[in-house]
């Protein structure tokens, strides 16, 4: 009978971890239009669908621009001494759209150990507002068409020191 | 050298090849079998970022709470996304479900899209006492994580044992070099400044595998010793294999010591 109650309370758990994570809005990252956040004037091609950065094969890739963010971002950033004992990654993701242009900007953070964490204002304000000043993005084609992609940047922070950028 | 590049180029695709559902039923486990059977082919009919494809994991694990393969499955496109936070979240289920099945990937994962060294080391490490056989690579072919562990431990700066773990690694028997394995062991030996081994490694590299960054490494060690004619043959070597893409790839990130465009000048 305790074997029984035990299975019964297991499978239980298990339920209730899969009914919290079964309501979705769309498809996994996708980012709505947030008139709180988003500039009105930032438009898709398509609103129905909005690629991934490594999606497209084509020669002007994220990955032949990857030197140049590196040396905005480690040429602009500066550290803070008041964030000095900041660690953990920050992800900025956001769409580029079959222009060129980026908005839907979304900021995303954890510590070392991957709990959500908010930085020290300092660190975020700076890599936010260098990501938005970026014009480096490629326009990408899908089926000969501009299309609309999401990208993001994820940057690590060790004791408040810009270290390495992703992907 | 072909047939094991294309082998090579197909593992990403076997590494995410679903599990045998009939196994689960070989071990008398009908609920890991039942859920197995329900997303079978699924990830053929639905977008990986798709809430159709995240729904049908989440009605596998309704049949059962413990098919770590589907913690597994719907964690990808959180991690393609860059969402490190649910990533991790449902990572970190699949691994307890299935430490041998999944610590590997986990720690694979957490060096290749985050550069979590640590956390990768420790994954790889803890799988390492629980196989007694060949450790296995990361899931897109390119790195032994026995290799994959020795470049994390280089990153934080422990360069001697990185190398000791490559060598090691290189010299056991039945091991099947890989693309990148002998570039990697070069960059720490220049680093080092041990150039003869540096150069050794490159040579290496560019018979099994012949890329532009090694290319350029040989071309640097000759320019600090003084030997500008090889410098020149190998640098106009390295710009030409750049300009043709014979080069480090991954479609998602960049590979550790990945070389750009700015570097060759």
């Amino acid at each position: 009978m305790k074997a029984i109650l035990l299975v019964f309370l297991i499978l239980c758990h298990g339920c209730h971890h899969a009914q919290q994570i079964i309501k979705y809005e769309g498809n996994v990252g996708e980012t709505a239009f947030d008139p709180k956040v988003d500039d009105k004037d930032f438009t898709l091609c398509n609103e129905n669908w909005t690629g991934q950065y490594f999606h497209f094969t084509s020669n002007s890739r994220y990955i032949d621009r990857k030197a140049f963010i590196d040396s905005v971002f480690f040429y602009e950033f500066r550290a803070n001494p008041s964030a000095e004992k900041e660690n953990g990654l920050i992800r900025i993701r956001f769409i580029v759209n079959c222009k060129g242009e980026t908005g839907r900007f979304r900021v995303l953070a954890i510590d070392p150990g991957y709990k959500e964490k908010t930085f020290h204002e300092s660190i975020v304000s700076q890599l936010l507002r260098i990501t938005k000043g970026l014009r480096t993005w490629q326009i990408q084609k899908m089926n000969n068409a501009p299309a609309d992609y999401y990208q993001y940047l994820i940057f690590k922070i060790v004791n408040g020191q810009l270290t390495e950028i992703m992907p | 050298m072909k047939i094991i590049l294309i082998l090579l180029s197909l593992l990403p695709i076997l590494a995410r090849t679903q599990p045998n559902c009939n196994a689960f039923l070989y071990r008398g486990d009908t609920l890991q079998y039942r859920a197995c059977k329900l997303v079978e082919n699924i990830d053929d009919k639905y977008y990986q970022f798709s809430k159709e494809f995240q729904e049908a994991y989440d009605e596998a694990l309704k049949i059962c709470p413990y098919f770590s393969y589907a913690y597994r499955e719907k964690s990808v496109a959180y991690l393609k996304s860059g969402d490190f936070l649910t990533w991790k979240e449902l990572m970190d289920k699949a691994v307890q479900y299935d430490q041998r099945g999944n610590l590997g990937y986990r720690g694979w994962c957490r060096y290749q899209f985050f550069r979590d060294y640590a956390g990768a080391i420790a994954d790889i490490e803890k799988l390492d006492s629980l196989v007694h056989s060949d450790i296995g690579t990361g899931s897109n072919g390119d790195y032994n994580l026995d290799i994959a562990k020795a470049i994390c431990y280089s990153a934080l700066g422990q360069k001697d044992k990185a190398v000791r773990l490559i060598e090691e690694k290189l010299k056991e028997q039945n091991y099947h070099v890989g693309l990148y394995d002998y570039y990697q062991l070069g960059v720490i030996y220049f680093e080092l400044k041990d150039y003869d081994n540096a150069l050794r490694s490159f040579n290496k590299q560019i018979e099994i595998n012949n890329l532009a960054e090694p290319q350029h490494y040989i071309a640097e060690i000759y320019k600090l010793r003084g030997d500008l004619k090889s410098y020149g043959e190998h640098h106009t070597l390295a710009l030409s294999l750049f300009e043709s893409n014979r080069r480090l790839f991954d479609p998602y990130t960049h590979h550790s010591n990945a070389l750009f465009r700015k570097d060759y000048d």
